[in-house]
């Protein structure tokens, strides 16, 4: 079987593609260079940070811990304190008028609960009419939550545990909730979120972009009614055509995640078979666009315009250079047929916090059949090309 | 007078160009390794050679955007840099702004120039009416016929009224119509007194220059007129018609005294000699005594050709042609219909591509589909091969008539397409390991067949070159040893030879006689209608349908006019009266000579003809009537099929 499927014919269609692919020397620079200017650009550049919020403060316990949380929130630089409120109401009417940008409740009993070792709710308020900031703020609160509990559970002193913060009032217009998904992140390593998000977003519009080029190629040198006239079926050039690209955009996979590792010194907590599951199903998705693109197309220039008009809306509604959260309210689910955003929760997840496929099985299963979905799609519109 | 001097009546003596030991070195390579030659006012001077033989580097230098490595260059007995306001310089690729009109792109040429606009306008509209083009001047340039876009350009280069035009290779790719167009047009201007220098690879323009020079791997080895140089072979050509053509061309080529050269048709063998009489003698003892029949014997002047391949081949060039090794022969089948298209429509949405055509080839045999730009060629042999279905109709291919997209009728088929069959980025040893191991071959016979590629494309030791930097005529052939490496039994070939040169081209015929003898079915396109002759059948293409079918001789016999030569004191003049009278295709000028075709009786014609021009004050040199030539045929059946479709419209 194994004989029959790379002896001849199909050896032959390969051989050709990878010794296509081997004198392309800008399919060559295509593969490292993206990749790694991506990664040290958005890693490094796109720092996501957030300084002088004015922070509103409503502090009903007036203890030396809630004064102690309250330096800790504006000593970290992102908030400066504007003044004190009677209650959660009016600090909400001051950052609906945009007297403040946050606003923190501390209830009553906030270090009587904490010595007694119950967990105590924290009410933030921010102002969504800036959705990234919000965001981002949202992200240095619970970072500095985090760090002042490991801070007080190091100290052996108190044995708190923050794990819920505070509702937030329903009438209150642009207020979110909190979501823990920094606490993971507990340096506040804003390069960590982006370095993750680019990981996938190079996948996809890197692999789309190699894809299109290799596969318009062929049409644009006129050699396709050649190579159909001869017996290989449309399915053999499909996949001679699919597999060099597979293991070099892998290759690209394993670059990028060395480049992670050593230069943003990224955790790897989890498992990165997972990690590579999801990245190979992300290049094949990456595959299948450029595939699906350069069926429209004549020429290679004529694909990389087409890609123009993908790769915005692609890489903007994918969560991974902004939160999905920041994103207007009707626009997030639309994110969930975005492959990018899959993998960028698959990578955080099992590199960040390390958790396991028990967790991560909806975003891979969604991954899995947007790239199937996509691949069928694309290898459908290639065949009738072809045929 | 020497061969060197132009003939008596062209041009008034003054020399326009003249070219005094030129060379050109490149990077290591010789380009242009000392020429020599003088074109007088008025003179179209042919430069006709091969790919590679210098002819692109020469031009350059005379348009003063070269220097020469040693040598002179001289136009107007001014350096050819600083005659560049006297010179109209056309290249391969004709730089015209598709995006523009025809009117617009000749303001613009003229802008640059600084010419007046209403000196534009006149220029421009004179050139347009000469070029039968004054309809278009809204047209987008990007959306004219090929032949129309060759035109254009001229004009363009014509709107600065230069005195010499430079036109390198000016009618690769374009139709037989069209390009007899583009011919008579520069015989008018060369009339006019505009001096033209052409550079073509093809022999049958040649014939239309005043004078030619053979050139070859950077050295002119003979110049004179078509005629002085079919002169210099001292020999005759005859025709030989015979059924037995393949065993005949066997015995006669063998080394016989007398017999210069043996070339095969497709239903004839031309055998050039030294002397008619002896020489029909020992032809026809020859295939006598091999049992071959002979239904006639002509004698004509040789061909250009045979003085083209007579030179290169005193030279020591000869192209080979090494035995194909066929492991794999048709012979059985032979005679059995390979092809057989019944009633094929093709439409494209509204557009009928293609109408009723229908064609039969059998195993052993060749076809040729013709036609101009657009007839619809490229759809039938799409059709025809399975690329694309027809939308009515039915196809037989390779003994299988319902699918024919099947794996197993792949197999059979070959295929080269006009100019993309071989990846450039692969070296020609990938190629050809590509192509021998898609269609199944073992190892063993790619490296027979492989061999035996290199050996025909003369590119032995060169097989780890990239395919993308080897010149046109190369390629074509590598190409063509690629597509018939797996000894297909039916074989289509789109345009095989465009850009190959007489020698090499002559290679290609003997492989694909040699395939056909075989038992190999094979279809052929192509312009170029002196090929066309190497066809057993042919099937002349207008507007979608077949409108001629029959062999070489067939189609001509079966032409109902007469071609009538005519010389005269004033051909350009003489031209214009004679265009009047008749239909403008009837007429056309080669060099000084004016060709006519008239339905009528040959002798009447001519009297009327002298009696026409007498009127108008022009004398007749001489008048006499000519062999078709399968051009001629070509036109005329064009010409009067579109001529049916304008009846049939109204």
């Amino acid at each position: 079987m194994i004989a029959k499927l790379f002896g001849g014919r199909m050896a032959a269609l390969l051989g050709k593609e990878f010794a296509q692919i081997g004198r392309d020397k800008r399919l060559r620079i295509s593969l490292i260079l993206p990749p790694t200017l991506q990664l040290l650009l958005f890693g490094f550049a796109l720092n996501a940070t957030v300084d002088n919020l004015r922070l509103g403060i409503v502090d009903f316990d007036h203890s030396r811990e809630s004064r102690d949380l309250i330096a800790a929130m504006t000593q970290s630089g992102a908030f400066r304190s504007a003044g004190a409120f009677t209650s959660a109401e009016t600090l909400g009417t001051g950052i609906s008028q945009g007297k403040v940008d946050a606003g923190i409740v501390l209830p009553v009993n906030f270090s009587k609960d904490l010595h007694r070792g119950h967990q105590v709710g924290v009410q933030v308020l921010l102002n969504a009419m800036n959705a990234n900031t919000a965001a981002i703020a949202q992200g240095y609160t619970q970072g500095v939550l985090g760090t002042w509990n490991q801070v007080m559970l190091k100290s052996g002193s108190l044995h708190a545990r923050f794990t819920q913060i505070g509702a937030v009032p329903r009438d209150l217009r642009g207020i979110v909730t909190l979501h823990p998904a920094f606490i993971f992140n507990p340096g506040l390593v804003s390069s960590w979120f982006v370095v993750t998000g680019t990981f996938g977003l190079l996948l996809i519009l890197n692999g789309s972009l190699v894809a299109s080029a290799a596969m318009v190629k062929e049409r644009e040198a006129g050699t396709v009614e050649q190579l159909l006239m001869t017996p290989a079926g449309t399915g053999e050039i499909i996949v001679a055509k699919i597999a060099p690209l597979f293991v070099l955009l892998c290759g690209m996979v394993l670059f990028a995640t060395t480049l992670i590792k050593v230069v943003f010194q990224i955790p790897f907590r989890g498992n990165l078979v997972i990690v590579f599951l999801g990245a190979a199903l992300c290049v094949l998705c990456g595959i299948a666009i450029g595939t699906f693109l350069a069926t429209f197309t004549r020429t290679a220039r004529q694909a990389q315009l087409m890609s123009f008009f993908v790769n915005p809306p692609l890489s903007s509604l994918s969560g991974a250079l902004t939160p999905v959260e920041a994103m207007p309210h009707w626009m997030q689910p639309l994110t969930i047929l975005n492959p990018i955003r899959h993998f960028g929760v698959i990578t955080r997840a099992a590199l960040l916090k390390g958790s396991s496929i028990d967790i991560l099985w909806p975003n891979i299963l969604a991954l899995a059949a947007i790239t199937l979905v996509l691949l069928s799609l694309s290898v459908w519109r290639f065949r009738k090309q072809l045929g | 007078m020497t061969p060197a001097e132009p003939p008596s009546g062209i041009g008034n003596g003054a020399v326009a160009i003249r070219v005094a030991g030129l060379q050109k070195n490149y990077a290591g390579v010789k380009a242009v390794r000392g020429i020599d030659f003088e074109v007088r006012k008025g003179e179209i001077f042919g430069l006709i050679g091969p790919d590679g033989a210098g002819k692109t580097t020469t031009f350059q230098i005379l348009a003063g955007v070269m220097e020469a490595t040693a040598g002179t260059a001289t136009i107007f007995n001014m350096a050819a840099r600083e005659a560049r306001q006297e010179t109209g310089y056309l290249t391969q690729t004709f730089s015209l702004y598709p995006d523009l009109t025809v009117a617009e792109n000749i303001r613009y040429v003229g802008d640059l120039r600084l010419i007046p606009r209403a000196e534009i306008e006149l220029r421009g509209n004179r050139y347009l009416t000469m070029f039968d083009m004054d309809r278009f001047t809204d047209r987008l340039a990007g959306r004219l016929s090929g032949g129309m876009k060759q035109k254009l350009a001229l004009a363009c280069a014509l709107v600065a009224q230069p005195q010499v035009l430079l036109l390198d290779e000016p009618t690769t790719g374009v139709d037989p119509v069209s390009r007899r167009e583009f011919w008579d047009t520069l015989a008018h201007l060369a009339i006019d007194g505009l001096t033209i220098l052409v550079a073509t690879p093809y022999l049958d323009e040649a014939e239309r220059c005043h004078r030619v020079a053979l050139m070859h791997e950077g050295t002119i080895h003979q110049t004179g007129t078509p005629s002085e140089l079919r002169g210099s072979l001292g020999a005759k050509r005859l025709e030989v018609h015979t059924a037995a053509l393949s065993e005949a061309e066997d015995v006669l080529s063998g080394h016989h005294d007398g017999i210069l050269d043996v070339q095969r048709f497709g239903d004839r063998l031309d055998v050039i000699v030294r002397e008619p009489v002896e020489g029909q003698r020992q032809v026809k003892l020859l295939l006598g005594a091999a049992n071959i029949a002979i239904d006639s014997v002509r004698v004509d002047e040789p061909a250009l050709e045979n003085t083209f391949v007579a030179t290169l081949r005193a030279i020591g060039r000869e192209v080979k042609s090494p035995r194909y090794p066929g492991l794999h022969p048709h012979r059985d089948i032979m005679g059995q219909i390979a092809i057989g298209a019944t009633n094929l429509t093709r439409h494209f949405g509204a557009f009928t591509a293609v109408q009723d055509v229908s064609v039969e080839v059998k195993y052993g045999e060749i076809y040729g589909l013709l036609g101009a730009n657009g007839a619809g060629k490229t759809t039938t042999i799409k059709m025809l091969c399975g690329l694309i279905e027809p939308s009515t109709g039915r196809m037989e291919l390779a003994g299988e008539s319902g699918s024919l997209r099947s794996r197993e009728v792949r197999q059979k088929l070959g295929y080269m397409s006009q100019k993309f069959s071989l990846y450039d980025d692969l070296t020609i040893s990938e190629n050809l390991n590509f192509f021998g191991g898609v269609y199944g071959l073992s190892s063993d016979e790619i490296e027979t067949k492989k061999r035996w590629v290199l050996e025909f494309a003369g590119l032995e030791g060169k097989e780890t070159a990239l395919t993308g930097s080897l010149p046109g005529g190369w390629k074509q052939r590598v190409a063509f040893g690629a597509s018939i490496m797996h000894e297909p039994s039916v074989l289509f070939l789109d345009e095989p030879t465009s850009g190959v040169d007489p020698l090499a081209r002559r290679a290609f015929w003997r492989m694909i006689n040699q395939l056909a003898d075989m038992g190999t079915a094979i279809l052929v396109t192509t312009h170029y209608l002196e090929e066309a002759e190497q066809c057993n059948r042919l099937g002349f293409m207008v507007a979608g349908s077949i409108v001629a079918e029959g062999t070489p001789g067939g189609v001509k016999r079966a032409q109902t006019g007469h071609l009538i030569e005519t010389i005269t004191t004033e051909p350009q003049r003489a031209a214009d009266i004679l265009r009047t009278d008749g239909e403008r295709w009837r007429i056309s000028l080669f060099g000084d000579r004016i060709h006519n075709v008239t339905d009528g009786d040959a002798e009447t014609s001519m009297r009327e003809t002298r009696a026409t021009l007498a009127a108008a004050g022009i004398g007749v040199l001489e008048a006499r009537e000519i062999p078709w030539s399968l051009e001629d045929v070509f036109i005329a059946v064009v010409e009067k099929a579109k001529r049916e479709e304008r009846l049939a419209a109204k």
